[in-house]
């Protein structure tokens, strides 16, 4: 190869990568979404003197074609592989720990004090005037610490749950960090979203059980009925990257008594489980069609009792396991709900009285739990 | 727009290419001329006046500095205005603000601000054109007749926002006529991606992790992870500032310009003195025959010259910004420096050269410090986590440290010569082997860095050009 034959080809590979990227730019249609990224891609925006002169234009326009950019899920690809390759364990906040696990990052730093004691208090407030039992679920980062990246920091949940013992007391706090500990080999937590399985909902129903002194519901985890194999949830699209699916399963003695829920004072279902989402994105939406504001659930048990849950998504897939203990169930997602939350439970609650139960995992708790009073 | 964009690689870069190179010889001025006033326009619509204006104010005072220089006093006159002019406009956006807020102090007084943004790499043109006024000043170069000539030198889009700041003698010649050839290009072609591999697989990820470790709560940071953090912010700012410069440089060869080298491994320095002789070449050697050496230089006693140093580095210092921490950062080198000159140079000279290196980096870290952090609570905050005053170590600095290891192992090797010279050797070496090597090796790793490069681009959440705000 002659110096003239190198410096050819040398600028001519460059060349062509430009102008044959250039040339499938130009000729790509544009996509509105990126189901890979979960977002709405940038659309081409219109130029006017206004947008030119104040700059926004230009912006824009950078914006659009980046986004726009031919084979883009590609070159995303391509750049978390190459991290991967220099040794990143933490791709778009989400630790790629042991044994094909994805688990979300939460840093300690990112929960200040303050917003500890302000859920703190809001949560007391609550437990000692309704008497409420308040389970606490640990993340995977906690029970799944030893899969984690080495040094990986990880804001310490049983540190945080020993806290809210203190401030509410023994009697109120559902123990189930210890009983998922216990069983931390097991398929309790997912390996590509953030929500446990409904096995792991099946030990917290074990920790509601024991707290309350009854042995419970005699749910067998052998027979739970699988749905779909081919689950790849919310840490999969964070990371985007390719690895095993998981299982989404439930306990096919929940379908036993004719059940019956009111969403949102809207829709009647008669299955706690809706098989429409297993052909979208969201999965998990098959437990209790995903997130609502207010749900009534008439269990078909006739054992007289009314239970109160204020939860967040985690508890979709344990909420059908407490049916047998209660006749009536009303569920609370503090997310899609602005009135004062007692009012709600004074116009729910019966005559003779009713258990509640807040039920969130530590993370969305600290993030989410508020109420109007 | 910046040069590590997909707008610039994929629409302005080709485009413009091919529109130069289809241009014949005296029209590739003005297709060049075109080129970057639409470059500079896609980011500053309405400052690009001010460009122009600057530009035909110092072509005119060029030809009068030239017409009148048997009259003295006329020539010196015309010179000030010019630099008076450059000054003002630089002082208008970049320091009004700065100096009414020092006003504002006075009890009683309340003067609004006016809160104009900066336009875009004013700094650096400023420089540029007075460098020319100067040059013709002191009879060093003809004044420019062909307007155009002087505007491709002005507005040319490659060093135009951030450098490097080209005096006016290094390219007189060139601003008229220039060669393309294969070689060039070549080398011009692959600066230019290695330039856009240390700005985006570097700098960017390395800044990254300095804006997490300084964004997050900067009051719990453990000494080990405050230098791991100001060691990444050095890294990006180096990597980014020198692969701009890299790119400009390349994109110069490209056409025929040979711009100056604007960064010599300034990280291998083994005192303060050779750090500033190796960082920002193009500034420091502006300042050095524009001001340091018209002041007297070291000509006029070591008095006189520590006095010159201490005005060249306040200058330098508030030229990156109008603040104090800019200013104190200036001064802290001026101090080193001073030290130097007076007694620790000597000490450095006889001293095992890696002192001279761990003394070196210890100043420039902290000195970052002043420069990035700004204001005096973040400053002393961040100088308490690095002196050890919040503990020495925890697992979130391990991690971080574990998470970039390879990174940073190879930001060190390529903050240091030892690739380039290998490189050089094997490309110098005309033997079978040695040459072969360096062909293939170039044809191999110069498409992969760029592809690589388009990769962070297209995902980039985190990609700003520091010296933008400059």
């Amino acid at each position: 190869m002659s110096e003239r034959v190198h410096a050819y080809l040398n600028i001519g590979i460059i060349c062509a990568i430009i102008v044959l990227l250039m040339a499938v730019d130009i000729f790509n249609s544009d996509r509105t979404y990126s189901e890979t990224e979960n977002r709405v891609l940038a659309e081409k925006p219109e130029f006017s003197r206004e947008a030119w002169f104040d700059g926004s234009f230009a912006s824009d326009y950078e914006e659009y074609i980046t986004d726009q950019f031919a084979g883009r899920d590609k070159w995303v690809a391509m750049k978390t592989y190459s991290e991967m390759a220099l040794g990143r364990s933490l791709v778009n906040g989400v630790y790629l720990a042991e044994d094909d696990y994805m688990i979300q990052q939460h840093r300690p730093q990112d929960f200040s004090e303050e917003l500890i004691q302000t859920r703190l208090a809001k949560l007391d407030k609550l437990v000692k005037k309704w008497d409420a039992q308040v389970m606490l679920v640990p993340t995977a980062d906690n029970i799944l610490s030893e899969k984690l990246p080495v040094y990986a920091p990880y804001f310490d949940q049983k540190a945080f749950i020993d806290r809210v013992r203190d401030v509410i007391g023994e009697e109120y706090l559902i123990n189930v960090y210890d009983i998922l500990e216990e069983h931390d080999r097991e398929y309790i937590y997912y390996k590509t979203d953030h929500h446990w399985t409904s096995l792991g909902a099946y030990y917290g129903y074990q920790a509601w059980a024991n707290h309350r002194n009854e042995s419970g519901y005699p749910y067998n985890p052998e027979g739970m009925k699988e749905v779909t194999t081919e689950f790849w949830g919310t840490l999969q699209s964070k990371t985007n990257l390719n690895g095993p699916k998981d299982i989404i399963a439930y306990f096919p003695e929940t379908e036993q008594q004719p059940v019956s829920l009111v969403y949102d004072m809207q829709t009647r279902r008669k299955s706690f489980y809706e098989e429409k989402y297993l052909d979208t994105k969201n999965q998990y939406g098959f437990f209790m069609d995903d997130n609502h504001g207010m749900i009534e659930i008439d269990t078909g048990y006739e054992s007289g009792g009314t239970l109160f849950v204020i939860k967040d998504s985690y508890a979709n897939c344990m909420i059908p396991l407490l049916a047998p203990h209660y006749e009536t169930i009303y569920v609370m997602d503090l997310r899609y709900f602005n009135a004062k939350l007692e009012d709600i439970m004074n116009m729910y609650k019966p005559a003779e009285g009713m258990d509640v139960l807040i039920l969130y995992n530590c993370v969305h708790f600290l993030e989410d739990f508020k109420y109007y009073e | 727009m910046v040069f590590s964009s997909i707008l610039f690689l994929f629409r302005f870069l080709p485009i413009f290419l091919i529109c130069y190179l289809l241009t014949p010889g005296r029209m590739k001025n003005f297709i060049l001329l075109l080129g970057s006033l639409f470059f500079y326009a896609w980011g500053e619509p309405v400052y690009v006046v001010l460009m122009l204006i600057s530009t035909v104010s110092d072509y005119i005072h060029g030809l009068l500095i030239e017409k009148n220089r048997e009259r003295k006093n006329v020539a010196r006159g015309l010179l000030i205005s010019s630099v008076c002019i450059n000054l003002l406009m630089l002082g208008f956006f970049k320091y009004a603000d700065f100096l009414i807020g020092l006003v504002n102090l006075i009890p009683g007084v309340n003067i609004p601000l006016l809160e104009l943004p900066l336009p875009i790499g004013i700094s650096f043109y400023t420089f540029q054109t007075m460098s020319y006024s100067i040059d013709v000043y002191r009879g060093e170069v003809k004044a420019r007749k062909n307007i155009l000539d002087f505007a491709v030198f002005v507005t040319m889009f490659p060093q135009l926002i951030a450098g490097p700041i080209v005096k006016y003698h290094q390219i007189d010649t060139e601003l008229h006529h220039r060669e393309m050839n294969l070689t060039q290009t070549r080398q011009g072609m692959n600066r230019f991606v290695i330039g856009m591999a240390k700005k985006v697989l570097l700098a960017n990820n390395l800044g990254l992790v300095w804006s997490q470790i300084a964004g997050g709560t900067g009051g719990e940071l453990t000494m080990f992870t405050a230098w791991l953090g100001i060691i990444c912010y050095a890294f990006q700012i180096y990597f980014d500032f020198s692969g701009y410069s890299d790119m400009a440089i390349g994109l110069g060869l490209i056409m025929g310009f040979h711009f100056p080298e604007n960064f010599n491994y300034p990280y291998i320095s083994h005192s303060i003195t050779e750090f500033w002789r190796r960082w920002h070449i193009s500034l420091s050697t502006w300042f050095r025959e524009y001001v340091y050496i018209p002041l007297g230089g070291n000509r006029k006693g070591l008095r006189r010259q520590l006095l010159n140093i201490f005005i060249v580095w306040m200058l330098t210092g508030i030229w990156h910004g109008a603040g104090v921490n800019f200013l104190l950062w200036g001064l802290w080198y001026a101090f080193f420096l001073i030290l130097e000159k007076t007694f620790l140079g000597k000490w450095l000279d006889a001293a095992p050269r890696f002192l001279g290196r761990l003394y070196t980096w210890v100043v420039v870290l902290v000195g970052w410090v002043f420069f990035e952090l700004g204001s005096w609570d973040a400053v002393s905050s961040y100088l308490v986590s690095m002196f050890g005053g919040r503990g020495l170590i925890d697992n979130n600095g391990i991690y971080t440290l574990i998470q970039n290891a390879a990174v940073l192992v190879i930001a060190v090797i390529a903050s240091t010569p030892v690739v380039t010279s290998m490189v050089k050797k094997l490309e110098g070496t005309k033997t079978g082997l040695a040459i072969a090597t360096y062909r293939v090796g170039t044809m191999l790793v110069i498409p992969v860095l760029f592809l690589l490069s388009i990769a962070f681009i297209v995902d980039a959440s985190y990609n700003p050009f520091l010296y933008f705000r400059f």
